[in-house]
């Protein structure tokens, strides 16, 4: 463990410094006074014995003395009074300053978070599941504020309380004050002791857990299979098995927990009972004052708390430490490079593929792909599922990233634009749409300027307007997980939507009206022509009667280009296009029984 | 991630007393844990006044020996209470496991026996936080909850009852504060509770933003909308810091509030002790001792709202598992059980829909005799998977009736009827454990040899053989380290182990190497021969050795008969047949 233990935070607490040292001279001010309150107690206390001792040794004077004594008290009762108030505004000042401090580094972080996450390719999402993404933002970033919020305070009161505290008592009497720390060493000894132990079992524990949850997490899943064989009353047996084995390794987890608390109350009372025993003693020979006696009693129960405290900051420091290691890990995921710098302008809308390809993980999806797609001409392509279609689409906006060969616009390689240029010059209608939790106006909007009812516009094209009158709210109807859901057909041209008011200079439709049926479709396409006239069309589809009037069509297969040309020459070539063609008017045909 | 809703439960009695029930059966437990937590608040207070006797009767008039003597008696009274402690945290903690214990155990056993659509419609991940978390709760409640909050009045009593022992009038002046304590108190808890679940719930926006940006990342990229996200975002982070600080802010005036009571209490004390002692109205011990207790005191007052609001939390979750055990159950059916059965058949104008009225299947009607196989045909959603849910019983049908050797399923007992059907479906699902223990699932009983038997039948025997460890070969989560074909292969064994008389088949579509394939084909075949079996067909082999084919179409059951016969008739079966079967 390094020394300064918020150095691995400091990027973070710098901006609050000037705060986090209010806080902490604060800090400083509150335990000074805590301190100072015993020092109080044993003055009223010895004065008032003085002026008892005097009026039972029956001296004249006395009654003065006890005029003076009471006098005394009440200023004493006084100062206590004040410096409680004093503790009031420093210790809200202190708590406040340092708790709020981790609670804006709480936030500072989930901002820096979830602002590299948006930086990063797609290809990083892919690979990770968004649970995990998740508990990053959450529970890690609450365990650094945790952290933070008690490490900074507890760790210095502790320290300067027990420092304090045994300070002033040595300066009472050093030598109780050596005896009342006797057990200390035992106490520290065993807490480390029992804390490592504590450890071991905590693991064992969530272990036994992970399998308990394994378990039932299988069980749902195969719940189909679990009712078909009948085996619901084995699987509770064996549930209950795990669950015996959870309750057993929780008992011995328990029975080593249920000691710490009343052995460290154990300790912390041995000093209690060595003082009474010692300092009793002295103040019965007359070598402690009875004052001294109380004030030092109030010093020992403020010596053993920050054992206790400082074992919490240590559990909290490690738990923050495993956290920030597992933001850091995304914090240096590189984003996706970006060529930037200014926009760079794009007037025709050319699109050049040379000897593309492209692997998965799992296999080649392109393989050697050369096209060229005149500025103002629709491309459509055709081909199995898994045939490489979307994988060419996506690779245009560089959602993905080319294994091989090139892909130009206009004679402009992908990677020589800006990202920003290049995917403003697209308009990409993907095969599964995503709508945020917000209203439909807002979703095909997508935070563009909507001056003069370019959404209606755009929705009209789409075809999705009679859907939108139909809308509780119209375009303002919330869409999406938590509003209302939209059939995939109407998902699907709120896409198309989403695509169009952005005036693409190219327009890729991936699969994209699928679920809308072939009458809409037709009026869709009749009305993008006109809006496309003169843009770059690269239509993907299943339905050959949706690419029959494209200018040109490529069959893909397994990655590669197998058939080209336009929909009259391939189905006189009577090859794969030809029988896809067939296939789809016999299936056509099945509807109408 | 689900939202969290804390909705404000007051203090529902009822709820209590449902939650109190799962203690029930370990009330002795429960009634010596809070013995204990009387007997240690008593003893563990006990220090001081200790001190006042130490003082008063011995050190002030100076006997030594008495001063032994107290000393001796406060150590056996710290072993004592060390040992109270230690047994009373135990008990209460180890309760707690037990009860969650059963609830779980509860769950899952409620779990077992919800029907199919339930699972339709829930998502496995909320059905693990009700199991776990949920549960967790209740814990929370019974040891952090009610016990601390026990411990905390208990030990407020104690302390009243050792000041007002050793002077009324002082613990009459200590009482002065316990208004405004608790006026404190209540102020809190209801600012706290509301800003925390403040807090919480914009979290729960903020959390629901993120997933939402991460899930549709591709639409962020394509549209460039990266400053709305970060705006959205930022807002609902912001929000969040608000309800946080404001929780903050009454924590930071709470605390040393209720420090500086404690400490205004003391002044008060000294100032009054002081001059009772003067005047010989109390003695020295009484002001020692109060000095002690007055910062003892206001320690539980302080953390009684922690446990309110601990409460409080569990209330909402244990609200959510009884809202769990609240849904119907499967039917069990009745009571026809029958060791062996025919195996015929019979679906008597079927009517169905998963949802209303949107109907699955339409009037359908056909009979499948002892020992016949039936091939089911058809388009995507023709019906045919669900025709294979029926007759298991797996949802209810809305009109007609379907009947097994004559008698309605209805009337079957649930575990009965499963038994005397084998399901072979198109997703295997594995078990993790082992490869016997998979094929053993429906039929525990048999012996190692028996396995193997139905192994060796359906053509599985030879590749679990080349595994390491051959039957004994781990499978682990969800059999994924199998092919295709060999957990199809598994999943027929696993079927013919269970010595169904009913065979129901939905072969898969997933391409497998022509070896297997030959292999799979076979032991569809013998599956087939040997009992009555309904079997939704892919492949062209499995159809022309079927008795009867049905060609579904829309929930219908448009045309029947043998193959021959129905391609010779040119209808659905024809065109069927040409556009899926040709190239097999």
């Amino acid at each position: 463990m390094q020394l300064n233990i918020f150095k691995p935070f400091s990027e973070y607490l710098r901006p609050y410094k000037t705060t986090i040292i209010l806080g902490l001279v604060l800090l400083l001010v509150v335990q000074a006074a805590y301190a100072a309150i015993p020092l109080v107690l044993k003055q009223a206390i010895d004065s008032t014995k003085a002026a008892l001792d005097a009026r039972l040794a029956g001296g004249a004077e006395w009654a003065q003395m006890a005029q003076n004594s009471k006098r005394d008290v009440a200023i004493y009762a006084g100062m206590i009074a004040a410096l409680a108030l004093v503790l009031m505004v420093g210790s809200v000042g202190m708590r406040w300053y340092l708790a709020s401090v981790s609670r804006r580094v709480e936030r500072d972080l989930r901002r820096a978070y979830f602002s590299h996450l948006l930086t990063l390719p797609l290809a990083f999402f892919q690979k990770r599941r968004v649970g995990d993404l998740m508990a990053r933002a959450a529970s890690d970033v609450e365990a650094i504020q945790r952290f933070l919020s008690n490490g900074l305070r507890l760790s210095l009161t502790g320290i300067l309380g027990f420092f304090l505290s045994l300070g002033l008592m040595c300066s009472i009497d050093w030598q109780l004050a050596l005896y009342a720390l006797l057990p200390m060493p035992v106490m520290v000894f065993t807490l480390r002791l029992v804390s490592e132990r504590t450890r071991q079992g905590y693991r064992r524990v969530q272990e036994q857990f992970g399998e308990m949850t394994a378990h039932l997490q299988e069980n749902l899943a195969g719940i189909r299979v679990v009712k078909a064989y009948v085996r619901g009353a084995a699987e509770l047996e064996r549930f209950a098995q795990h669950n015996a084995h959870y309750v057993a390794e929780n008992r011995r987890l328990i029975s080593l927990m249920s000691l710490f608390h009343p052995f460290t109350f154990l300790l912390s009372s041995l000093s209690l009972v060595l003082v009474l025993w010692l300092g009793g003693r002295q103040v019965l020979e007359g070598t402690l004052t009875l004052g001294a006696f109380v004030a030092f009693n109030a010093y020992l129960i403020r010596l053993s708390r920050p054992m206790m405290i400082l074992a919490r900051v240590v559990d909290e420091y490690q738990r923050a430490m495993a956290s920030m290691s597992r933001l850091e890990a995304i914090f240096q995921e590189p984003p996706q490079d970006d060529r930037g710098g200014d926009q760079v302008a794009i007037s025709g809308g050319e699109i050049e593929l040379r000897n593309v390809g492209f692997a998965y993980d799992s296999g080649v999806a392109l393989d050697q792909v050369n096209v060229r797609v005149p500025a103002g001409s629709i491309l459509a392509v055709v081909g199995r599922v898994g045939s490489g279609k979307t994988t060419l689409a996506r690779l245009i906006p560089r959602l993905i990233q080319a294994g091989q060969g090139q892909v130009l616009i206009d004679g402009v390689a992908l990677e020589d634009l800006p990202l920003a240029t290049l995917r403003g010059l697209i308009g990409y209608v993907p095969q599964d749409t995503f709508l945020f939790s917000d209203t439909l106006r807002e979703n095909i909007a997508l935070g563009l300027d909507d001056g003069d009812g370019q959404v209606e516009a755009a929705a009209e094209v789409a075809q999705l307007s009679a859907d939108i009158e139909q809308f509780p709210q119209g375009l303002e109807t919330v869409v999406g997980e938590r509003g209302v859901t939209l059939s995939g057909g109407q998902k699907q041209r709120a896409a198309l939507a989403r695509a169009i008011i952005r005036r693409p200079q190219i327009l890729i439709l991936d699969d994209a009206l699928a679920s809308v049926d072939t009458r809409t479709e037709e009026e869709i396409l009749k009305r993008l022509r006109q809006v496309m006239a003169t843009r770059t069309t690269i239509l993907i589809a299943h339905r050959i009667s949706t690419v029959k009037d494209a200018d040109h069509i490529l069959v893909l297969d397994a990655g590669r280009i197998v058939e080209q040309g336009t929909h009259a020459q391939l189905v006189e070539r009577g090859g794969v296009y030809a029988d896809m063609y067939r296939r789809q008017h016999l299936s056509s045909s099945l509807d109408n029984f | 991630m689900e939202e969290e809703d804390l909705v404000e439960k007051g203090f529902d009695t009822k709820l209590l007393g449902r939650l109190m029930a799962f203690l029930r059966p370990y009330w002795r437990w429960v009634a010596l844990s809070f013995g204990l937590i009387l007997l240690t608040s008593v003893v563990r207070q006990a220090g001081p006044y200790l001190t006042k006797v130490a003082v008063d009767d011995y050190i002030v008039t100076g006997d030594l020996a008495g001063l032994k003597n107290i000393v001796l008696l406060f150590l056996a009274l710290l072993v004592a209470q060390f040992f109270f402690g230690y047994v009373q945290s135990f008990t209460a903690q180890i309760v707690g496991q037990w009860a969650m214990r059963d609830v779980r155990l509860r769950i899952f056993a409620h779990l077992q026996r919800l029907p199919l659509h339930f699972f339709d419609r829930t998502p496995v991940g909320q059905l693990m936080t009700r199991t776990t978390n949920d549960v967790e709760a209740l814990n929370e409640f019974f040891t952090r909850g009610a016990t601390a909050l026990c411990s905390d009045v208990f030990t407020i009593v104690t302390i009243l009852g050792y000041i007002f022992y050793m002077d009324v009038e002082l613990g009459l002046v200590t009482c002065a504060v316990l208004p405004l304590a608790t006026a404190t108190i209540f102020w809190l808890h209801r600012r706290t509770f509301h800003s925390f679940r403040r807090a919480r719930t914009r979290l729960a926006r903020f959390n629901a933003h993120l997933q939402e940006t991460i899930a549709g990342m591709e639409v962020v990229h394509l549209f460039k909308c990266e400053q709305r996200s970060v705006d959205r975002m930022g807002r609902a982070n912001d929000e969040y810091l608000d309800a946080r600080l404001e929780h903050t802010l009454y924590h930071s005036i709470y605390f040393p509030f209720m420090e500086v009571s404690g400490l205004l209490l003391t002044a008060l004390v000294l100032w009054y002790g002081a001059g009772e002692v003067l005047q010989e109205q109390a003695e020295w011990g009484v002001l020692v001792a109060m000095l002690q207790y007055v910062p003892r005191f206001f320690m539980p007052i302080r953390d009684i709202a922690d446990g309110f609001s601990t409460i409080q939390m569990a209330m909402a979750s244990s609200e959510r598992i009884f809202e769990l055990f609240a849904s119907e159950p499967e039917p069990e059916g009745g009571n026809v059980q029958l060791e062996r059965v025919q195996g015929t058949i019979e679906f008597s104008h079927v009517w169905f829909a998963y949802a209303e009225e949107e109907w699955v299947l339409r009037d359908v009607s056909f009979r499948a005799e002892s020992g016949q196989s039936l091939a089911l045909v058809g388009a995507t959603g023709a019906g045919k998977s669900t025709i294979v849910h029926l007759v298991c019983r797996f949802y209810e049908i809305q009109r007609g009736s379907i009947l097994v050797d004559g008698v309605d399923i209805r009337q079957w007992d649930m575990g009965a009827l499963r038994r005397r059907i084998g399901i072979v479906p198109q997703d295997v699902f594995l078990f993790s454990g082992d490869v016997e223990s998979n094929i053993r699932l429906g039929a525990p009983q048999l012996s190692s040899q028996e396995v193997e038997d139905a192994a060796r039948h359906v053509n599985a025997d030879r590749f679990i053989r080349a595994l390491p460890d051959g039957y004994a070969h781990a499978v682990n989560e969800r059999g994924t380290s199998f092919s295709t074909g060999q957990r199809q292969l598994l999943s027929f064994a696993r079927a013919l182990a269970a010595a169904p008389d009913i065979l129901v088949l939905d072969e898969a579509t997933a391409n497998v190497d022509t070896e297997t394939e030959m292999l799979i084909q076979e032991a569809v075949e013998k599956l087939m021969r040997e009992r009555t079996s309904i079997v939704i067909a892919h492949r062209l082999s499995t159809i022309s050795h079927a008795d009867k084919i049905l060609v579904m179409h829309r929930g219908q059951v448009r045309e029947e008969g043998r193959h021959e016969e129905l391609l010779a008739k040119g209808g659905i079966y024809y065109r069927l047949h040409q556009l899926q079967y040709r190239e097999t």
